[in-house]
């Protein structure tokens, strides 16, 4: 054996480590950045258990967010109004309420509802979309490629086979990716409501209702019922379509009971009910069963 | 042949007909890990195209100015240049971070990945030891060769990683059947791409 190859070998990588370090050592000084202080900070007031629960890939992320006013202090879904407390303090706001919101489809229109054209394209909502307005005459309705349900990343929602987006309302955490995936979320197909909704009007449509009625079996006929039945004040028909006011809403469910197109459904984390189970018009389609709310407060006691 | 052609088929032969993702299988951990989305390919092809540059160009200098006088170049290069990349890397990061926050931004996250990446220390490997991957035209390169080879080396890495990006983004609205869905798509997609690629193996004789 060699033995000045071995003294050779071990000089030169212990020289490239020294020099190395050395190197490392005084960059780190010299480049040394200063970051935000409240980034720090705001992490620790954060869980830290990086869940991913508000659409953000990390705590850090979100912590970097708030530190530079990007995102809001009640960011954190998982933490809920002590957290938001906690990092408000941090960045010096007043405290804030948090108010939990989950996703809602405003469609019952399905495989129901007519097609201007046959699409044999990419399998994508967004793609259909940018074809002559969409294969659905409806202008709202949904498109039933599934983008939102690809998009969602807590796996809450699935295409069922009236070709409709059902929400899991206990996996949903509200982060609206899906709202903003949905090339008709901005209209109002997909929106995020108050945790405590109770009632959703399964049709988003601004067309005309002589027209909405050509072609969807499934839309609000804008008779006024619900707003009649209403012991709340809570549910007006406004353009044409029937919109709740969540803040007056008392979950009676009596518009789910008198609405002739059931098109308004019981939904809602509060009830515990999956969006299947009550969706109202599902009884219309091949082997969906449609629950009036009676029958599933039934369900429910048995 | 002139010296202008001989560098334009070492960055063809290097680019293409070699490419280092599809025809020799270096690197396909990134290849696979992060083919979903364009925007993180595009940024770590950069990156790549970048620190290859970089670390073939200090390890050339280390090999040639320091591991070869003392002879010890012959088995000491791949524990040595694993340190010099690494340190390199780590170096360029800090700087970046300090001088050039919108650089720093756009591949930040990927320099840390890199510093481990099999495709940055094959291409510095190959440089110096022609012939290790089984290379036809590898010689013992001088500087600028070396630099034209991984230029070469890593914007082939660069356009097989788009490419493949590109499809599978295709393939995410494509209905596939379910139990082809996702990685299994991936790896059929890959091997009909490497296919293409191997077909190039006798462009112009290289």
């Amino acid at each position: 054996m060699d033995v000045m190859l071995i003294v050779k070998a071990v000089g030169a990588l212990s020289l490239i480590g020294v020099m190395s370090a050395i190197l490392l050592a005084t960059a780190a000084q010299k480049f040394h950045v200063d970051i935000d202080p409240r980034v720090q900070q705001v992490l620790d007031a954060l869980p830290g258990a990086n869940c991913g629960a508000c659409g953000n890939p990390s705590c850090f992320s979100v912590a970097e967010g708030i530190a530079e006013g990007r995102l809001l202090a009640t960011t954190c879904v998982a933490g809920g109004q002590e957290v938001a407390d906690a990092v408000a303090t941090v960045m010096g706001q007043d405290t804030c309420v948090v108010a939990t919101v989950l996703a809602c489809r405003h469609c019952g229109g399905g495989t129901k509802a007519q097609r201007a054209y046959v699409y044999g394209g990419a399998h994508s909502c967004n793609a259909v979309d940018k074809l002559a307005g969409g294969s659905l005459l409806c202008p709202n309705g949904c498109l039933g490629y599934g983008d939102c349900v690809r998009a969602c990343p807590f796996d809450a929602m699935s295409m069922d086979e009236r070709g409709l987006p059902v929400i899991d309302l206990a996996k949903c955490t509200g982060c609206g990716v899906c709202v903003t995936e949905c090339p008709r979320g901005g209209t109002g197909l997909l929106e995020l409501v108050p945790e405590s909704a109770a009632v959703v009007v399964r049709c988003g449509s601004r067309d005309r209702v002589k027209e909405r009625r050509a072609y969807c079996p499934m839309t609000c006929i804008a008779c006024k019922k619900c707003e009649r039945a209403c012991p709340s004040d809570a549910i007006h028909v406004i353009d044409m379509l029937a919109v709740v006011d969540y803040d007056k809403c008392t979950a009676c469910n009596t518009c789910v009971a008198v609405c002739p197109q059931k098109c308004i459904d019981v939904t809602g984390r509060a009830s515990r009910r999956s969006a299947t189970v009550t969706d109202g018009t599902a009884g219309d389609f091949e082997g969906f069963v449609s629950k009036s709310a009676a029958q599933v407060e039934e369900a429910e006691q048995a | 042949m002139s010296g202008v052609a001989q560098l334009m088929l070492l960055f063809i032969g290097a680019a293409l007909v070699n490419n280092i993702l599809l025809t020799r299988f270096i690197a396909l951990c990134s290849f696979f890990g992060i083919s979903n989305d364009m925007h993180t390919s595009i940024g770590m092809s950069l990156a790549v195209i970048f620190v290859m540059m970089m670390a073939s160009t200090a390890t050339w200098m280390f090999y040639y100015f320091l591991l070869k006088p003392l002879g010890v170049g012959e088995f000491l290069y791949i524990p040595a240049f694993i340190l010099v990349i690494a340190a390199l890397v780590q170096f360029v990061e800090m700087y970046l971070r300090k001088y050039s926050p919108a650089l720093y931004r756009a591949m930040g996250i990927y320099l840390p990945l890199i510093t481990t990446n099999c495709a940055v220390l094959a291409a510095a490997t190959e440089a110096v030891k022609p012939g290790f991957f089984k290379m036809g035209i590898a010689y013992n390169f001088t500087l600028g060769e070396n630099l034209i080879y991984t230029l070469g080396v890593s914007c082939g890495y660069g356009f097989a990683l788009l490419s493949f990006t590109a499809m599978r983004e295709r393939l995410e609205l494509a209905q596939v059947p379910e139990w082809l869905k996702g990685s299994p798509m991936a790896f059929i997609t890959a091997g009909l791409l490497t296919l293409g690629y191997i077909g190039l193996g006798s462009l112009f004789g290289l």
